[in-house]
């Protein structure tokens, strides 16, 4: 099958720098790897933490013509998402609440098969009710 | 409105790599997608829903689908279950 249809690009905003890459391998794997999942994990120096400027590269290496779903891993990365994205107000960004690893597997899985980025966040917020068990 | 479905017995289990290829496949059809396993019913398209099936080897599963694709989107998932063999390692 040919795919012609650029797919909505996914950044994961994490404290850390393992977290993020982890969690991109894992939804990039799941979803059979035709969606662009970038890591945007820890600060700029590799510790705990979270950077603008990673961000916002990882948003701008995401960015297949289709838009970007950002999700954070805990509330206070949000704090650096919104600030990243006043400062790129062009982008056509959409940030998530959803949990971490589900809603990037959910993201990725829902962007691989070419749905557009209102549907990309649908997929992950509704990871919140998906149970386990 | 056409609605196809169609069971198989998996041959292994349904581990996180073939339920994000069937939710990936039921994505891409207009039709509403479901896998049923034991008493579990769920959307195809959810790949979480798909994971929370814990569906197992030698376990009867039936893909259903209502929509203008319905029958292809059956024979695409039937596809891919029968094509995945994921069975050495938990995958």
């Amino acid at each position: 099958m040919t795919q012609v249809a650029p797919r909505v690009g996914i950044v994961l905003v994490s404290h850390s720098v393992r977290l993020a890459e982890g969690t991109a391998d894992l939804a990039g794997q799941v979803s059979g790897g035709t969606v662009r999942v970038l890591a945007a994990g820890g600060t700029e120096d590799g510790e705990l933490g979270t950077s603008a400027g990673k961000v916002a590269q990882a948003v701008a290496s995401a960015e297949a013509g289709a838009g970007v779903l950002v999700l954070p891993d805990l509330g206070s990365a949000v704090l650096t998402v919104r600030a990243m994205l006043e400062d790129m107000p062009g982008a056509r960004v959409v940030l998530a609440d959803a949990p971490f690893v589900e809603g990037a597997v959910a993201a990725t899985v829902t962007a691989a098969a070419g749905a557009d980025l209102k549907a990309v966040a649908t997929a992950a917020e509704e990871a919140w009710h998906a149970r386990k068990l | 409105m056409p609605a196809s479905s169609e069971s198989i017995t998996l041959t292994s289990d349904l581990h996180a790599r073939p339920a994000g290829a069937l939710a990936v496949a039921a994505g891409r059809f207009a039709a509403t997608v479901s896998v049923i396993a034991g008493s579990k019913t769920v959307d195809a398209k959810s790949v979480l829903g798909v994971m929370g099936l814990g569906a197992t080897r030698g376990q009867r599963v039936t893909v259903s689908a209502e929509g203008p694709d319905a029958e292809e989107a059956v024979a695409a998932l039937i596809a891919i279950l029968e094509s995945h063999s994921f069975d050495a390692e938990a995958r």
